[in-house]
């Protein structure tokens, strides 16, 4: 077992809407240990990006986190710090990249500035030294002509270039933790690999824990230590890498993966698309949420919520678990 | 033989043309980034008023309030270029020193204005909720002050004093540089780069001035550009109302009432001042638009 870098307990985040509180999150637990990667999967909606904003604390103002809800980083219970403690705490201890390096980035100051702007802040750097660092993190990040980038305005720079730039900004304070909310989404396919890449290589040479956040099965295949698949605001399926693909055992991970065109499949074959729609996170039906849309669904998974159970690392919320009707 | 002569000659006619081609297009898009005579004229203009403003004290004129007992009402003549007033005062001299207080109003007004604007608008657009709405009702209510009420009380509180002339003239540009200053800040607090520096730890004065800031400077720039010869021109109204600077400090809308009273018999008075402060207004309306339309090129969002 290796140092716990960030122990989220039961967090539940809902937001006050026009048509009523619409549950986000609702009661993710997991734990994070150093030089680990958490892939977080699941639909648009699922609650993915709302999860890695209620770990930052980077809430808007209509969301509500009950007292319940814990995130402990380094010790540290992050929902009991007051606004002043937690800016200290974000760039030296937690990290974000975001989707889009498009909008992540001001486009009218430089990239230079970008980053010192960070490292001056929180590591109380001297201009000149704090542009020295920014050159040599985007030469880490893989950027070509770092010093000549470094006076650069994003508009001058690719979609991957500003990515590496994001991600040279959020490595900037040696954070303990960096959350990868989509990292590749708005990247070309080509770019995607080395993106990723590029930030497993970083929290390996820096030891950090990684969440990364995709709705793309592919990219946490290769790349996770751990899995947790959310449907509607639960984690529904959680395993380590290998035993979730390979003995998957909630339907709905189980559909996700079969929704993925194969290499080996004929050609014109038709997608396996799941069938319907999420719940509405503000009226969510009173059992399993995936009940609607699963196949193997009857009235116990409509009128009772599965708890997340399981032996070991493999947990699944199922009452009706495949590979069960095998070993029963 | 011949086919291959001909198309090399083609492909040769080919490749000058393409290199023209570019440097036409090169030429074309430096001219229309240049700026034209509308704004080298002006400008001129504009720099020779600044510079004589400025540097008044060194010309060797005489003094703007010395009378000159021998030419009263006098036509230009040697020693007063432009001639002398009613009071025998050199109409040269007193235009010039009646600039300073003209150009002074016409920055310092849209400065502390828009300095103001932009400061509640800023809060406005960022903190949002009852911040918003209390800024919102000042600002309407402020807006239902008729302006002339608010420089006539200013004039007759602070009397003559420059200083509050420049002050009642800016809180009148406050609601529209708030407005101008709120609507931008709305559009750039909520984009994702205010939120990953939020990520990084900044704290929201950081972010206003770091990362808002340098997004809605260019549409305020423009105000203010739109702002100057409008204090100029109010100020000039207010002196020859007799309610900006007091009697014996010149300035072009006090000399032009000067001149006012005499204007069938000595029509060159008020004529001077009259001239000076239309091209220069218009100066700075023709070199402002030139700004602006550039600034327009390169920013969304200006004016």
């Amino acid at each position: 077992m290796g140092e716990i870098i960030l122990d989220v307990r039961n967090q539940k985040t809902a937001f006050i809407t026009g048509r009523g509180m619409a549950q986000a999150v609702d009661g993710v637990s997991f734990t994070l240990e150093r030089g680990k990667t958490l892939g977080v999967v699941g639909e648009s909606g699922s609650g993915k990006s709302v999860l890695s904003r209620s770990i930052m604390r980077l809430l808007p103002s209509n969301a509500v986190v009950p007292s319940e809800s814990k995130v402990i980083l380094n010790g540290k219970d992050l929902t009991r710090m007051s606004e002043g403690d937690l800016r200290r705490l974000r760039g030296p201890e937690v990290a974000i990249i975001f989707q889009d390096p498009m909008t992540s980035l001001n486009p009218v100051l430089t990239i230079g500035k970008q980053i010192m702007e960070v490292l001056t802040f929180h590591m109380g750097m001297k201009k000149r030294d704090a542009k020295v660092r920014a050159v040599e993190l985007l030469k880490a990040v893989g950027l070509p002509q770092p010093d000549v980038r470094v006076d650069q305005y994003p508009h001058q720079l690719s979609g991957g270039m500003r990515q590496r730039v994001a991600i040279a900004i959020a490595i900037a304070c040696e954070p303990d933790l960096l959350i990868a909310d989509e990292p590749t989404t708005a990247l070309d396919v080509t770019v995607q690999a080395e993106i990723l890449d590029l930030l497993q290589l970083m929290v390996r040479e820096r030891n950090m824990a990684m969440i990364l956040i995709t709705h793309d099965m592919g990219v946490v295949a290769g790349r996770c230590d751990e899995v947790a698949v959310m449907y509607a605001g639960r984690v529904v399926e959680k395993a380590p890498v290998r035993a979730l693909f390979h003995n998957t055992r909630m339907p709905y991970t189980a559909a996700l993966l079969s929704s993925i065109p194969k290499v080996t499949d004929p050609p014109h074959r038709k997608l396996d698309a799941i069938e319907g729609r999420p719940p509405d996170i503000i009226n969510p039906p009173p059992g399993c949420a995936f009940a609607p849309r699963c196949k193997f669904a009857d009235a116990g998974c409509q009128a009772q919520m599965p708890g997340l159970e399981g032996p070991g690392d493999h947990q699944w919320a199922c009452f009706k678990p495949l590979g069960e009707e095998v070993t029963a | 033989m011949a086919d291959v002569t001909s198309s090399e000659q083609r492909a040769g006619q080919g490749a000058k043309p393409e290199i023209d081609r570019n440097a036409l297009a090169i030429a074309l898009h430096k001219r229309s980034r240049r700026f034209g005579p509308y704004f080298w004229i002006p400008m001129a203009w504009l720099i020779v008023v600044a510079i004589a403003c400025v540097f008044a004290p060194f010309w060797g004129l005489p003094p703007a309030d010395e009378i000159d007992w021998v030419y009263i009402q006098s036509p230009p003549v040697e020693g007063h270029p432009l001639g002398t007033d009613n009071l025998g005062r050199d109409l040269l001299s007193r235009i010039i020193w009646g600039g300073r207080v003209s150009l002074t109003v016409g920055f310092a007004a849209p400065f502390i204005g828009v300095g103001l604007g932009m400061i509640l608008g800023m809060a406005a657009g960022y903190y949002r909720g009852w911040t918003d709405e209390v800024i919102g009702i000042l600002i309407d209510a402020w807006l239902a002050i008729p302006g002339l009420v608010i420089l006539l009380l200013f004039s007759v509180v602070f009397g003559g004093s420059l200083f509050m002339v420049c002050v009642s003239l800016g809180l009148l540009f406050i609601p529209t540089a708030a407005r101008i200053t709120r609507a931008a800040t709305l559009n750039y607090a909520t984009r994702e780069f205010v939120l990953a520096a939020k990520a990084m730890g900044a704290s929201d004065f950081r972010i206003l001035r770091k990362e808002v800031f340098p997004n809605i400077i260019w549409p305020l720039i423009a105000f203010i550009l739109i702002d100057i010869p409008i204090a100029i021109v109010i100020e000039g109204s207010l002196s020859f109302l007799g309610l900006s600077v007091k009697a014996p400090t010149p300035s072009w809308g006090g000399i032009i009432a000067e001149g006012r009273e005499v204007l069938s018999t000595f029509p060159h008075i008020a004529m001077y001042p009259t001239i000076i402060m239309f091209l220069t207004v218009l100066s700075f309306n023709l070199v402002g638009d030139a700004i602006r339309r550039r600034l327009a090129d390169v920013r969304e969002g200006a004016i």
